[in-house]
């Protein structure tokens, strides 16, 4: 039955493409568009979720990583002509070299100052991409970057890059899942909840939480590396720090820690408000007094909700 | 030479010596407690000897080993077992992931190996798990197995963060105030508890306020106050001990 209506989830993800064509053929464009966005937030916010969600560290520094994964892969793509396949783990082994460098000083802060020492950094990261014009080419932006080419696949058009999405969202859905459960998860669970309980159960709380930063800098590489390869154009203003208050927003909104949250989250926050067409600028309000609603109302988040109406569902004497 | 041995173990804080040059011995199969008016440096010295406060001067030393300086996590693994003041459990974990938590790193095992779940890393957990299912019988717990720990009453997450310092096996087990705030139906279950841990070969140091506990169960009792070691030896001794009177009772 579970097995089943995941193959159906499955197939239906795979088909979109074709359903949108079929169903709305003037706006496949758009909607695929959207979509893909919505498949590589989904990916950023799950990889950030491993810091904030699983070993409970408020970091800011999540659009650097994205950033440096992006750069590296960009101008490796550009100015040194190297393939897609070389670029990609290029730009997530920079990301994630440079979140083993960061982490280790930046852990010997605790809690306010972390999430200050790494907004910090992020906001450093944002002004070398802005200034070192010679090497990222500043506010000019890196252009015509070369669509990813893996071997004898190329992926060009858009429902190409909607399959390359849900791939990537989908691979980081099962690292996440295989990180957050089971003994792993309980190592990491346990740094977040009692720091002094955890050392006494011999885990190292230094060494998880670098673990879960390390990992989470290096899929977010990974994820501007797509991202690059997707726009075609890379600008400074990519790696702002309102990208971290984005991510939060996914995060709170869908429920922290939570695999389906984060994914539900990332939905409701890039695709529903595009496919709704609300006013953009009455997006940011909107979302802020439903982020206020949420926090008070539903602190863990839509996944909360969800697991109360199911919960309901399945007793309903209890309901 | 003695399982657990501190030599003038030192402990200042903002100029007050909270422990002050202390000398102990802990014999392997030993069950003594520390006992002292509150304010002694029982607890300090506790966190000292576990890695979770850096000592002033002083050694630490566990099987021979000088030990002094180890961090806490690596203390655990080397075999040293304790409980905390305040009950300590992961309150949103289950009672049983709560005691998987406890052993699941004396494994060993690579990340890799548990990110795949390895053969090896799924056999082990089932071992695991039987390892703390029959824990959890042992302090009453097993029906309470899939509860939140943070659901349990106050008395139940002692037992369980108890039965949670024993998954790994250790050699020593330092409990801290086990008995305190508890109801006397759970302190007799407590009392049972650690005999039992004793008997099964275990050294056990406990630090303790409740005196009919450490005069009925020890072998051995250590007096601090004021930092100092001021007395030490039988239960029986030690309460006829002018000066443990004086650190009581005052003159």
């Amino acid at each position: 039955m579970r097995a089943l209506r995941w193959s159906f989830g499955g197939v239906f993800l795979v088909a979109v493409p074709w359903i949108v064509a079929a169903v709305a053929p003037g706006q496949q464009r758009y909607i695929l568009h959207v979509l893909i966005f919505t498949a590589l937030y989904g990916a950023l916010a799950l990889s950030y979720d491993l810091v904030v969600g699983h070993v409970g560290s408020l970091s800011l520094a999540h659009p650097a990583f994205f950033g440096i994964g992006a750069y590296t892969a960009a101008l490796l793509g550009t100015e040194a002509r190297w393939p897609f396949a070389a670029a990609l783990p290029a730009g997530i082994a920079a990301a994630g070299l440079m979140a083993l460098a960061v982490g280790v000083p930046m852990f010997r802060l605790t809690e306010h100052s972390f999430a200050m020492g790494t907004l910090g950094f992020a906001l450093v990261t944002q002004i070398v991409a802005t200034n070192w014009v010679e090497f990222t080419r500043g506010p000019l932006c890196v252009t015509g970057i070369p669509k990813p080419e893996l071997g004898p696949l190329r992926i060009v058009t858009l429902p190409a890059f909607y399959w390359m999405g849900l791939t990537a969202v989908g691979l980081v859905g099962l690292l996440y899942h295989g990180l957050t459960t089971a003994r792993l998860g309980r190592a990491f669970h346990a740094v977040r909840d009692n720091e002094m309980l955890a050392s006494a159960a011999s885990i190292h709380p230094l060494k998880y939480r670098m673990l879960a930063f390390v990992i989470g800098g290096a899929v977010a590489g990974g994820v501007g590396t797509l991202f690059a390869s997707y726009v075609g154009v890379l600008c400074p203003t990519e790696l702002a720090v309102s990208l971290s208050v984005n991510l939060l927003v996914m995060l709170f909104l869908g429920g922290v820690g939570s695999l389906r949250g984060v994914v539900v989250g990332a939905v409701a926050f890039t695709a529903l408000p595009e496919i709704l067409r609300m006013a953009p600028t009455w997006r940011m309000v909107i979302y802020g007094l439903l982020l206020l609603l949420i926090v008070i109302r539903a602190p863990d988040g839509l996944e909360g909700v969800i697991r109360r109406r199911s919960a309901a569902w399945r007793q309903p004497s209890g309901g | 030479m003695a399982l657990f041995e501190t030599r003038g173990l030192t402990k200042r804080f903002l100029g007050v010596t909270a422990v002050d040059a202390v000398d102990l011995r802990i014999e392997a199969g030993e069950l003594v407690s520390l006992i002292g008016p509150n304010g002694s440096g029982k607890t300090t010295l506790f966190n000292c000897v576990t890695g979770y406060l850096a000592s002033d001067a002083g050694r630490v030393f566990f099987h021979d080993r000088d030990v002094t300086g180890v961090p806490a996590h690596r203390i655990a693994r080397l075999g040293v077992g304790r409980t905390f003041q305040l009950v300590s459990v992961f309150p949103r974990l289950s009672a049983l992931e709560n005691l998987l938590t406890f052993l699941q790193q004396h494994q060993e095992e690579g990340v890799l190996a548990r990110l795949v779940r390895a053969p090896r890393v799924r056999r082990y957990e089932a071992v695991a798990v039987e390892r703390a299912m029959m824990l959890l019988d042992s302090v009453g717990l097993a029906a309470r197995a899939a509860a939140p720990a943070g659901s349990l009453s106050y008395g139940q997450r002692k037992l369980l963060a108890f039965a949670a310092a024993l998954m790994p096996d250790p050699e020593l087990v330092l409990l801290d105030e086990p008995a305190a705030a508890v109801n006397p139906t759970m302190i007799n279950q407590m009392k049972e508890q650690i005999r039992a841990l004793h008997r099964r070969g275990k050294t056990v140091l406990l630090v303790e306020h409740n005196m009919d506990v450490v005069m009925d169960i020890s072998q051995r009792v250590i007096v601090l106050d004021h930092g100092q070691k001021i007395a030490e030896g039988s239960p029986a001794a030690v309460r006829r001990d002018p000066k443990v009177i004086e650190a009581y009772f005052g003159r």
